[in-house]
């Protein structure tokens, strides 16, 4: 077996020393994609925010299978977490996803700046990039904040309920530019989502939070645990 | 007309005072951008009012144990900036090591900090057995009795602080914006917090030292609030800020001096009436832009 990407052995995730969820091990192999599943309130983004290093490891081991430093996974939050004062573009909003592997005092550059159109272009709102972020739609905002988290040219993408409060055309495209990104970019993707139904199609495994459990099941033993077998989990999982 | 050019010719008796006054003015906005970035507004009035009361601190501790303390103005001065400077500092500091807590919580604290402050700068200047008319001066920000030296402080101490802000400006705005982004990219957040904390100390130490609490804080946050109104874009964001807090400044000076009047209440009155001005027309052009659409 090739070694994971990313790598979670035992591992306690929580606030203030108290843990959210315990015992977790996992492994994301490079390649795939993978949705996190579960009720709300369950610990999915927890677990997601654990595993980028957001949420403290009060126990365990999460390891690497590339150097971080150099190159940063990207990341795409939720987009209500981030403040409309802001005085930003589409385009700066982007080239800010172009830091990641930029000293601190080093000027951007102009490849960096060519990367970020090329993002943009890429997500298909090239034709906004001079529109402040804020007056966009929430499906053109989520496209944004995933063309910032593919200009820091990440191995592994990982994305926060990227389809929460947009409609379903949006929503489709969302994840037809997700799923892009993983079949013909071979970048592993990690998406926390509330509607499995809609991404299972795309997804190779999913792994199902719920009662401060962890699983890690693929696609086949999706297929083979549907009705019964997976109602501990199905509470507010859209499994089709 | 004539005002103007006493103010602009080269042998204006308050020529410092002017030049110093519109240093202060393009340079606290630019920090003023991270309250308003930050939602903090409010400690765009406490961290001058702590400042204020480093300086009675100061002076108060001096008298009682040292002596009357210097009489030449740039040993004074240089006493206030020394009070100012640590009692700012230690405030940003507190405050930066409160990052990632609520909201709630940093307001409550910024608020009690200011009620402090301003209790203790009465009850020190009380204290001080020799307080005179000139401490309080000092307190209210005496811009008028700016001297090449202490301009020559100011300047390079602002110049530093904006060396500093354009080279760190993306980083500090990755770490304003999407402070999860930036952990997630590997930045010592704590310490570009506490490094735009020091520039902000910097900055307000010397501006209450310089112009005064009231101005110092209307030129935090005034010019930022009214460009706020008017632009997209983060560049113009700062730039537009400096730039109408220098000329607010200047429009001040020239205010006051025509019409002998206090500087700093001068400023913040016209800073004021522009951000009314702004909001004003900004509001009447989106009630039309809503008209229209309906």
């Amino acid at each position: 077996m090739s070694a994971p990407l990313l790598e979670l052995s035992d591992v306690s995730l929580g606030y203030r020393g108290v843990a959210v969820l315990s015992g977790v091990s996992l492994r994301i192999e490079a390649g795939e994609f993978v949705a996190l599943v579960g009720p709300n309130g369950a610990g999915k983004t927890t677990l997601l925010r654990g595993m980028l290093g957001l949420v403290p490891v009060l126990a365990g081991r999460v390891a690497w299978g590339f150097d971080r430093s150099t190159s940063p996974p990207g990341y795409v939050p939720q987009r209500d977490s981030l403040d409309p004062i802001f005085p930003l573009t589409a385009y700066e909003v982007v080239l800010m996803g172009t830091y990641a592997a930029l000293p601190p005092l080093r000027p951007i550059g102009a490849r960096r700046k060519r990367l970020a159109s090329q993002c943009l272009e890429q997500v298909g709102l090239d034709g906004l990039a001079r529109r402040p972020y804020w007056e966009l739609s929430g499906g053109q905002k989520q496209r944004v904040l995933i063309a910032r988290a593919l200009a820091a040219e990440p191995q592994i993408l990982f994305l926060d309920e990227p389809t929460a409060g947009v409609d379903r055309e949006a929503e489709a495209a969302i994840i037809a530019l997700i799923a892009a990104q993983n079949r013909q970019h071979g970048m592993t993707v990690a998406l926390v989502s509330h509607h499995l139904g809609r991404i299972q199609s795309e997804v190779r495994s999913v792994i199902v939070v719920d009662d401060g459990q962890v699983e890690k099941l693929s696609a086949a033993d999706l297929a083979a645990r549907r009705g019964d077998e997976l109602s501990p989990w199905r509470r507010g999982v859209d499994v089709v | 007309m004539s005002t103007l050019s006493t103010i602009l010719s080269s042998d204006f008796l308050l020529r410092d005072a002017l030049i110093g006054s519109v240093l202060v003015g393009l340079i606290c906005p630019l920090v003023g951008v991270y309250f308003i970035l930050r939602r903090m507004i409010f400690l765009g009035v406490a961290l001058p009012q702590v400042s204020a009361a480093g300086i009675a601190f100061t002076f108060m501790v001096y008298r009682l144990f040292v002596g009357p303390h210097p009489e030449a103005a740039v040993g004074e001065r240089l006493l206030g900036l020394i009070g100012s400077g640590v009692f700012t500092t230690a405030a940003t500091l507190g405050l930066a090591l409160m990052e990632g807590s609520s909201r709630e919580r940093i307001e409550a604290r910024i608020g009690a900090t200011y009620a402090l402050a301003a209790a203790v700068t009465i009850l020190f200047l009380a204290k001080d057995p020799h307080g005179d008319a000139e401490i309080v001066g000092l307190l209210k920000g005496d811009i008028l009795a700016t001297t090449s030296a202490s301009l020559s402080t100011m300047s390079w101490v602002f110049g530093g602080v904006l060396l500093v802000l354009i080279a760190c400006q993306r980083q500090l705005l990755l770490v304003s914006f999407d402070r999860d982004l930036a952990i997630v990219f590997g930045r010592r957040v704590l310490v570009w917090d506490i490094i735009l904390y020091l520039l902000i100390g910097a900055v307000i130490s010397l501006g209450v030292m310089s112009a005064g609490p009231l101005a110092t804080f209307g030129f935090l946050v005034i010019p930022p609030l009214t460009v706020r109104l008017i632009t997209g874009r983060m560049l113009s964001f700062m730039l537009g800020s400096a730039a109408l807090g220098g000329a607010t400044a200047f429009g001040g000076f020239f205010c006051a001096y025509r019409y002998d009047l206090p500087l700093a209440p001068a400023e913040v009155a016209l800073a004021s009436a522009l951000l009314l001005a702004v909001g004003t027309l900004t509001g009447l052009r989106r009630a039309l832009q809503r008209r229209q659409a309906v």
